[in-house]
């Protein structure tokens, strides 16, 4: 392995997860197994398929989850919003990138004038 | 005989030479792709392509770090703007693009509201580089520049209010340094043009 | 002794978490989606629980599966080499500083550029210190495949590391 490799070894040293989410899964863990266990429930009870043991189940599931939809939809907003933000970055940075182009084209052309002047 | 040859027109309305593509406007203003792009996203080894509108761009403002100079400045910039169009083509080696397919581009992108700023030609090399500006009463509206190197291909379109000294301003976004003064440079590239008279 | 083992998820959890979030991370570049995947991928764990045999069947498992996962996203997304990497900084946990060179923190960011497929057996390669036939049975790849992705990637990187130098260089 040269240094190279082992440069990027390093760099590809595992980051630690963010802190909370353990936390988020376990709990999104959690309410997955609640609706199993109702739905087992429901079944285990008699209630077929149908429309209401549909909208039995819904309710059940909104009062479980309730808390959970509004935490990931907020999570999911917030994630669509750290997209946008990278890609603006992205973007200026090409920007600045091919700007700095034709900054380093115009000084050698530049250059080239005044020596071809003298 | 001068190896390059750069030709200048701040201030005037030069009429580009291109196709008139206003059927092929988006309604925002930002361009929809053109089909060449699919032919050099197909053949590059690497791809980046950013297109934000500007509710886009108006919600990414929102999640900027008003806590760090460079993204406060960003934020600044790009308040205003009506989209940015951004295209970054990098090859495996010479040759993967064609002249004919860079031509598409400038046609496609250069219509009759675009005053060219910078174009230079290197010959040997074979880069080549356009800068244009979209003038309206007056005021700069957006912001062309087409980059073709051997091997990378870049095309940046923005529009809205932009000076290029704003651009200047960011530092640290990834290469952004020491730009200062692209404005600076086009007064006096017209100064220079007046007396040489400098042509493709 | 190995017949001895039982899964317990919050201990797999507890031992795999950064494995599977670093792998999503410098697959896709998004902070945000590498949380996503980390969280699917070990919910899918929790529904084949039963099925590991072993804490290396285990480690396998979670690896296969997050890189899946990122792959699909990726489609998903119909991102190619995009760059929507987040610049290092204290929040990640790991400072600038605690990177012994500036070269490190940018390999980070240029892998992001690579075509995914060499992406994915490099960072396999190097993050994980998975070989090439470990790599290829992951991913069920031929080996040639794996070692050809492997060296142009690698390739690529290192003409990438110098250009990023030498622009860094003239505009200094």
């Amino acid at each position: 392995m040269d240094e190279f490799e082992r440069e990027l070894r390093q760099a590809l040293e595992r980051r630690p997860a963010p802190p909370g989410l353990k936390r988020r899964l376990m709990a999104q863990r959690d309410a997955n197994a609640a609706r199993r266990g109702w739905h087992a429930w429901l079944r285990r009870a008699g209630y077929g398929r149908g429309w209401a043991t549909a909208t039995a189940a819904l309710l059940l599931l909104a009062m479980a989850g309730g808390g959970v939809r509004w935490e990931l939809d907020r999570r999911q907003e917030e994630r669509r919003g750290e997209a946008a933000r990278e890609q603006v970055l992205t973007a200026l940075r090409i920007t600045g990138h091919a700007l700095n182009q034709v900054q380093t084209r115009l000084a050698e052309h530049d250059r080239q004038s005044e020596e071809g002047g003298r | 005989m001068s190896r390059r040859g750069i030709a200048f027109g701040l201030g005037t309305l030069a009429m580009a030479a291109g196709m008139l593509t206003a059927a092929s406007r988006a309604q925002e203003g930002l361009p929809l792709a053109p089909a060449v792009e699919k032919e050099l996203a197909a053949k590059a080894s690497d791809v980046t392509e950013v297109t934000l509108g500007k509710n886009m761009l108006d919600f990414a403002a929102k999640f900027m770090k008003g806590n760090d100079p460079d993204e406060a400045q960003a934020k600044k910039l790009i308040q205003g703007l009506k989209g940015i169009y951004v295209r970054e083509y990098t090859f495996d080696k010479e040759g993967d693009y064609s002249m004919q397919q860079l031509q598409q581009l400038r046609a496609y992108f250069e219509t009759s509201e675009w005053s060219p700023i910078v174009r230079e030609r290197e010959r040997k090399s074979g880069e080549t580089t356009d800068v244009l500006m979209k003038v309206v009463n007056g005021e700069t509206q957006g912001m062309f520049i087409l980059s073709a190197q051997p091997r990378e291909l870049t095309i940046v379109l923005i529009l809205g209010p932009i000076r290029p000294e704003d651009l200047g301003e960011l530092r640290g976004i990834g290469g952004l340094g020491a730009l200062g003064d692209i404005g600076a440079k086009e007064k006096t590239k017209a100064k220079v043009k007046d007396g040489k008279g400098g042509t493709e | 002794m190995a017949q001895d083992w039982q899964p317990d998820f919050e201990r797999l959890v507890d031992e795999h978490q950064a494995m599977v979030y670093s792998l999503a991370l410098r697959m896709t570049g998004d902070r945000g989606l590498a949380e996503e995947i980390a969280q699917d991928t070990f919910l899918e764990l929790d529904k084949h629980l039963r099925s590991m045999k072993s804490e290396d069947h285990a480690r396998w498992w979670l690896r296969r599966v997050a890189m899946s996962r990122a792959t699909d996203a990726l489609r998903r997304r119909r991102v190619r080499g995009m760059d929507l990497w987040v610049a290092l900084n204290e929040q990640d946990g790991v400072t600038a500083e605690e990177k012994s060179s500036p070269l490190g923190a940018r390999l980070e960011y240029l892998l992001t550029t690579l075509p995914e497929a060499q992406r994915g057996a490099l960072i396999l390669r190097y993050q994980e210190d998975m070989m090439p036939e470990e790599i290829a049975a992951m991913l069920d790849a031929p080996v040639a495949t794996v070692k050809s992705n492997l060296q142009r990637g690698l390739k690529l990187l290192r003409a990438k590391a110098l250009s990023q130098l030498k622009e860094f260089i003239r505009g200094a």
